[in-house]
């Protein structure tokens, strides 16, 4: 009885840190998404003064 | 001295002008008296302890939403920048625009207390509790006017506003709570909840106006 | 001077934070778990207290964190110490619900339910929802965003000053009123050695993960911020 509650107290905390860490890295990776994108159009930007736009 | 009373003239025309507006908080404030005394069933001798609850939520939800409104009306037609960018310092401001929510507020509150008293017989327009309300609302409000400067240029305002108010606001809701209920003659505990309620009310106060010029800062 | 003892600082501390972080949470855990004797009455369930405690106390360094942080932003304008007060809080208020979970999980076996109105749980919780709201109100408003950055520094200051009185009020309207007799267990007596020497070593395994936690909070927010300002620069360019 009681060895259930500190086995769930335990898992609990550990679970906490652990989901804070994957919503973390989810933001990153969107971010790391985000950057990407702009990498592509700064390289298309770039390119583009060599076509003259209208 | 002038320039807080100017604004405040100006925030009150406003608030006049915009009185459909403080009408419905009134209206809203009566629906949900009316909406509790049905859930509860107020008038039975029972549910008397509750009603200083009743009471108190209901001015504090009417506040915010009214709040909340009468800035974002000024945030949409841009009158709020224009008003900053005026050589009034912001701390007048903000003194005019929470007096004025602090007066259309009173009148709110004081026709609910009517409403309450016809409703529920029991006698809520003593000196004592008005005084209560009074300090009360000026705590709320105070409070309530910088949260809502702040969050009208927000998306989401609407449900943002409570949610950041209320937790600040739990102090204030059990002083006024447990004063109102003190001076019904309910069982109320032995702190000092007028005391508390006070504290809280110059707390809110000063500390709103020393933050609201440093909040709208640009 | 200062940016660069930081920019030295952001070298080596993925060298020193998480094998001290690890090495300390070991250490917690296997003291906790093992080493600590269990407590003579409430027997091995107490043992949660070397999680909980250390989580508070580190929330409440996080929040002292958001609030100088937040004072920072005010007086500077400086960005990113918005980045670190949005990082703070947000380990602060990870911690602040671990309490909560641990406590709960605690006092049922102890007190004989999960949640009661006691003055130190209720102002947990109105903690709890005031860090949780400034979140919500930052996290509705755009990463460059000055404006929102001083609202949301505002009203972390807001929160910080109304704690005490928070404490005060709930101490009022809880304990002036009769208590649940399973609160006795609150009073308990000073611990015993062994246990306040695994309470420091969690102490310092919990602190270290929440300074991780919230350095690499604090690192996203400030990734976002650049890539915000990219964006923009990338959207003039075109425009241009």
């Amino acid at each position: 009885m009681q060895l259930e509650f500190l086995f769930a107290g335990f898992a609990v905390f550990w679970a906490g840190i652990f989901v804070y860490l994957l919503m973390l890295q989810a933001r990153v990776r969107s971010l790391q998404r985000d950057v990407e994108r702009l990498e592509e159009r700064l390289a298309e930007t770039d390119a583009a003064p060599a076509t003259p736009r209208r | 001295m002038s320039p807080a009373v100017a604004v405040m003239a100006k925030d009150l025309r406003l608030a006049w002008r915009d009185r459909a507006g403080w009408a419905s908080a009134g209206a809203f404030a009566t629906i949900a008296v009316l909406t509790y005394s049905f859930a509860f069933d107020l008038a039975t001798g029972d549910v008397r302890p509750l009603l200083p609850g009743v009471l108190w939520t209901t001015f504090l939800f009417a506040g915010i939403f009214a709040g909340g409104q009468s800035f974002a009306r000024e945030s949409e037609e841009g009158t709020f920048d224009a008003l900053l960018l005026s050589p009034v310092s912001p701390t007048m401001i903000y003194v005019g625009k929470a007096t004025a929510n602090v007066l259309a507020m009173l009148a709110i509150e004081f026709a609910q207390l009517l409403l309450a008293t016809i409703l529920f017989g029991t006698s809520l327009v003593s000196p004592e509790l008005l005084v209560i309300v009074f300090i009360g609302t000026v705590g709320a409000v105070s409070l309530t006017t910088l949260l809502s400067t702040m969050s009208a240029s927000m998306r989401g305002r609407a449900m943002l506003l409570p949610v950041m108010a209320l937790p600040l606001l739990v102090p204030l809701l059990i002083g006024a709570v447990r004063a109102t209920a003190a001076s019904l003659d309910l069982d109320a505990g032995t702190a000092p909840w007028t005391l508390l309620l006070g504290v809280f009310a110059l707390w809110s106060t000063l500390l709103s106006v020393l933050l609201f010029p440093l909040a709208v800062e640009r | 001077m200062i940016t660069s003892t930081l920019r030295n600082l952001y070298g080596w501390r993925w060298l020193a934070i998480p094998p001290v972080t690890g090495v300390a949470v070991m250490a917690m855990i296997i003291g906790a778990l093992i080493v600590a004797p269990p407590e003579a009455i409430e027997g091995d369930v107490q043992r949660i207290l070397y999680l909980h405690f250390p989580s508070i106390l580190a929330a409440y360094g996080a929040f002292a964190v958001v609030f100088v942080a937040s004072i920072v932003v005010l007086w500077r304008g400086d960005l990113r110490y918005d980045a670190v007060a949005r990082g703070a809080a947000s380990v602060g208020v990870l911690f602040t619900g671990l309490t909560l979970a641990t406590g709960a999980l605690w006092g049922k076996p102890v007190w004989g339910v999960y949640w009661t109105w006691d003055a130190r749980l209720t102002s947990t919780l109105v903690l709890f929802l005031i860090y949780a709201a400034y979140l919500l109100a930052r996290a509705m408003a755009d990463e460059l965003d000055e404006q929102a950055a001083r609202f949301a520094a505002v009203f972390a200051i807001l929160g910080a000053f109304d704690i005490p009185l928070i404490m005060f009020s709930v101490t009022w309207w809880r304990t002036l009123h009769p208590q649940p007799i399973v609160l006795r267990g609150l009073e308990r007596p000073a611990l015993p050695p062994e246990m306040l020497i695994v309470l420091l070593i969690a102490f310092l395994g919990i602190s270290a993960l929440a300074v991780w936690l919230g350095v690499l909070r604090t690192d996203t927010e400030l990734l976002a911020k650049r890539t915000a300002v990219l964006r923009a620069t990338i959207d003039r360019r075109e425009g241009a």
